[in-house]
């Protein structure tokens, strides 16, 4: 059934009206936010940030009366307030440039959200159990004072872990100067689709350690190699605006896009061309077309300068990456590999993209240095309509590090949790949850109990961020250095304190007093910012600094190239390829990104873009191999790798390679409120250990799996629309 | 086509004359707006919704568009100002119109009636003259039109010479592509269908 069909089909039988009855969830619209249709009143527009994730879009909310469910001294009840009703794209923001992404759009729901922890609470049950007793502000902060200081008075304060949630922000700096000051190791960073792989490939080539801006509106051609830039990779929405540019602004030029990748992504579904290439060989595809081009001498191999110096036999031409090899590593026929070099030299300026699963294999490196170096061959770096780097916030520190952290030999005596969720976001062979359970003391700052924070001892809900000051400093995405600070929008709803505010009055009701230069945090943000920028932000919630300086590799120095190439040219895999004969792709989802957003019903009900499915897992087959395995769309299927399996309905799609088993990350939570609870599997759990080879990276596409159909179909696989289906296509090859 | 045409629209009576009787929450569908549904409150009201016609909205004042335009006040200024920044234009409430009724024109009935429902703490109820019907699955967006110079005539008629707010202009699917077209907005189905 299409969508068409769909539509007829719910407007003649009434169809819908039958299953509004039923009370599940995924018949329903969830709202829970105050009306902003057909309301009277005047609205105020103030700017705030986007929190869901590091791209730092701005936002300006639409604040208006309405009655909201507020806590006030303990009592809960309905008062009439100024409310944030809507969240827009700040217009004219460098980055988002007024658009805003759906996750953004439904951030509004984690202030209103019915499971929202509206105060400080206490463990009541057993560990893990999630029962918690309501407690006073005075009382939670002193259990906390204590606890630290009784770590302190037996000299154990580097025993002090502090997991933060992946963000770039000012707010880092007082979780890193309360740190310090305590003597704690620095705040470890829970990041599953990190970045990091790229940034030290980019120190390597460019001496940057930092992530990429691309100037695609003036692109004539682009090729990605599984870089989801449009979905959920980098700065999406920085990037569809200049991919609509690319394709759309000007009548006579619609730029080439070729899209590289064995499972089709939204992003690939856009392009002209869709390359399926073997899991882990992208780069080896990068060095064959820089290969043809420096052999049919469209460029010279020195062209590349720096970026080529890593890569081994670069000045000698590549020769080992012949299209006939290169057919034979990465599985696409030589006469492509010759018609994209062909494509990528003639269409200037041309740039080339690497994100996402190429670089969470054991050779992620070497391919993102791979195709570093054939963008700097091409001429793109730091030209128009190519790549380049967002000059970098000097007045801001990096202060939260993305340490991976030895969860075995864990033996932390208290952990702090601000918003990150390392037993959701980790494999299961790192046995995190076993490794917190065994923590005497855990405090969580988060506003929602989630897979992490149902083990915490205390609780000390923060605000959302339309409650609170907020800032970030975005990586990339605007050709010019960018802060984002706005204040609050709205009252509180409920009895909760801005995190960084708890810290700075912890840290003075200690035995021991961490001196900390500020009162409160927005003094901190005041402080830290230029005052001309801080008169611009107070306006519209972003301002340029003026005199920013490009970010180099860590500190100030650049990084020296390596004389050598990375070691690790070659992908590995867990599993024998005999017993697990699929390469498994778990891949970060639109609506939940790395699983962060699962509790947001909007989301929850938002059809995915490929396969249309909504409030589920899946499992995306290959039609031919589901046909072969006697797989029907819906059919539960057992997904297993060397460590465990998960079991979920069956998607068949024709844009999946036929040795490839994708699942989308974000289901699958043990506790994340009544939306995400219990609801699908996390593909993240079967993930096998294995880490990228030279950064120790989790190499979350390096794991095989083997599949069997378990049963028929239950119904879990909730679709909007239907199935995908091949369209006869023209001749491959030209 | 015609044929197939009248079929569906017959079988879409019948549907939603069976699902409003067979199901008791069906009748509130239009009410509430948790419920996803295409139901409707009786035949009628489906056969009447599927046709296009609609009721004529009945405002809580006969508001004067015309008198306040000749004011010189534009459509933005305190009224609909929400209409450059987001989705939905915004509507005035009492207190609004109290900005400037609190001095000026506050002897005339229909201006004391406001005041009266100010101090009583009761608010404007206004109906939608616009829109779209569940069924279109049509998520609109003022902002981006009134970026890209749309002038609110275009869609909204000319407003100078109405009084309460008339739906005059036939906002068909039509209408929308071809001003897309030729001013060369995108026309994908996503744009403007969800």
């Amino acid at each position: 059934m299409d969508r068409r069909d769909f539509i007829k089909l719910t407007a003649i039988t009434g169809t819908s009206a039958t299953l509004a009855s039923c009370g599940n969830p995924e018949h329903q619209l969830i709202r829970f936010v105050p009306d902003d249709e057909l309301v009277p009143g005047v609205a105020e527009w103030k700017p705030s940030v986007c929190p869901l994730c590091r791209a730092g879009c701005g936002l300006t909310v639409r604040v208006m009366e309405a009655d909201a469910d507020v806590v006030r001294n303990g009592q809960a009840g309905v008062v009439r307030i100024a409310a944030a009703k809507k969240l827009e794209g700040a217009p004219n923001h460098p980055i988002n440039q007024g658009g805003l992404c759906p996750r953004g759009q439904a951030a509004i729901q984690l202030t209103y959200h019915p499971d929202r922890i509206t105060q400080p609470m206490k463990r009541r049950g057993a560990r893990g159990a999630g029962e918690f007793a309501p407690v006073a502000w005075d009382d939670a902060i002193n259990e906390l004072v204590s606890q630290l200081d009784r770590l302190a008075a037996a000299g154990e304060q580097s025993q002090l872990l502090y997991l933060t949630a992946p963000r770039a922000a000012r707010r880092d700096a007082v979780v890193a100067a309360f740190l310090k000051g305590f003597g704690a190791p620095a705040a470890s960073t829970i990041e599953l689709f990190g970045d990091d792989v790229l940034r030290r490939a980019n120190a390597i080539s460019f001496g940057r350690e930092q992530l990429p801006t691309f100037d695609l509106a003036r692109s004539r051609c682009v090729i990605a190699f599984g870089a989801d830039f449009l979905g959920t990779w980098n700065s999406p929405v920085a990037q569809n605006a200049g991919y609509g540019a690319m394709r759309q602004a000007n009548p006579h030029v619609r730029g080439t896009f070729v899209q590289v990748e064995p499972r089709m992504s939204q992003t690939g579904a856009n392009a002209d061309q869709w390359v399926p290439v073997k899991p882990g060989t992208e780069g080896a595809l990068a060095l064959g077309l820089a290969h043809l081009i420096i052999a049919n001498k469209l460029r010279p191999a020195d062209a590349a300068g720096r970026a080529g110096q890593p890569i081994d036999g670069w000045s000698a031409g590549l020769t080992d990456y012949a299209p006939v090899q290169v057919e034979k590593t990465c599985g696409v026929p030589a006469k492509r590999v010759e018609r994209l070099a062909r494509e990528l030299a003639d269409l200037k300026p041309a740039v080339a993209i690497v994100g996402g699963a190429p670089l969470a294999q054991t050779n992620g490196l070497f391919t993102a240095l791979a195709v570093n170096a054939l963008n700097a061959l091409l001429g793109s770096v730091d030209q128009p309509g190519g790549v380049s780097f967002m000059p970098s916030d000097s007045t801001a520190d990096r202060a939260a590090q993305t340490r991976p952290l030895d969860w075995q030999k864990l033996s932390a005596k208290a952990l702090l949790l601000d918003g990150a969720n390392p037993v959701f976001a980790s494999p299961r062979a790192w046995r995190v949850r076993e490794a917190i359970e065994n923590v005497p003391f855990i405090a969580s700052f988060g506003s929602f109990v989630d897979d992490t924070s149902a083990f915490a001892d205390l609780i000390l809900p923060d605000h959302t961020f339309l409650e609170t000051w907020t800032d970030s400093v975005p990586e990339s995405g605007a050709g010019v250095a960018v802060v984002n600070v706005a204040g609050p929008v709205m009252r509180p709803l409920h009895q909760t304190r801005a995190t960084p505010d708890v810290l700075i009055e912890v840290a003075g009701k200690l035995k021991k007093p961490v001196a900390l230069p500020w009162k409160t945090f927005d003094e901190m943000l005041k402080g830290s910012i230029p005052e001309q920028a801080w008169s611009d932000a107070e306006k519209q919630g972003w301002a340029e600094i003026k005199d920013a300086r490009q970010r180099t590799g860590g500190s100030a120095k650049a990084v020296p190239p390596r004389a050598s190439g990375t070691r690790v040219t070659t992908p590995t895999f867990d599993g024998d390829a005999a017993q697990y004969p699929f390469y498994f792709l778990p891949y970060a989802s639109q609506a939940f990104f790395d699983g962060s957003s699962a509790h947001l019903p909007w989301l929850q009900e938002m059809p995915d873009p490929l396969t249309s499915a909504m409030w589920s897992s899946w499992v995306e087959i290959n039609a031919g191999t589901a046909a072969k395995m006697n797989i029907a769309q819906g059919d539960l299927v057992d997904v297993t790798s060397s460590q465990g399996t998960v079991r979920a309905p069956a998607f068949v799609s024709p844009g999946i390679a036929p040795d490839v088993i994708a699942m989308p990350v974000g289901q699958g939570h043990e506790t994340f409120t009544r939306y995400a609870s219990k609801r699908g599997v996390n593909p993240i759990s079967i993930v096998a250990p294995v880490t990228e080879a030279e950064t120790g990276a989790l190499a979350w596409a390096a794991t095989r799996v083997k599949i069997a159909r378990a049963s028929k179909a239950d119904g879990s696989l909730i679709l909007f629309a239907g199935e995908m289906r091949e369209r006869p296509h023209e001749e491959e090859i030209r | 086509m015609t044929g197939v045409a009248a079929a569906v629209r017959s079988a879409v009576l019948v549907g939603c004359a069976a699902a409003a009787a067979g199901c008791g929450r069906a009748g509130d569908a239009q009410t509430s707006s948790a419920i996803f549904t295409t139901a409707h409150r009786s035949v009628g009201d489906a056969a009447r919704d599927f046709f296009g016609m609609r009721p004529k909205p009945v405002q809580p004042i006969p508001f004067p568009h015309k008198t306040h335009i000749a004011k010189g006040l534009t459509c933005t200024d305190y009224c609909h100002e929400s209409v450059t920044k987001g989705p939905v234009a915004g509507l005035p409430s009492v207190k609004t119109c109290m900005i400037c009724h609190d001095a000026i024109a506050a002897d005339r009935p229909l201006i004391q009636q406001i005041t009266n429902m100010q101090k009583n703490g009761r608010d404007l109820g206004w109906q939608r003259v616009y829109g779209y019907t569940q069924q279109a699955h049509v998520r609109f967006n003022h902002a981006p039109h009134i970026r890209a110079n749309v002038e609110c005539a275009t869609c909204h008629g000319n407003i100078a010479q109405q009084t309460v707010a008339e739906r005059n202009v036939d906002l068909s699917m039509g209408f929308c592509v071809n001003c897309h077209k030729q001013r060369n907005a995108p026309n994908e189905c996503v744009t403007c269908h969800f």
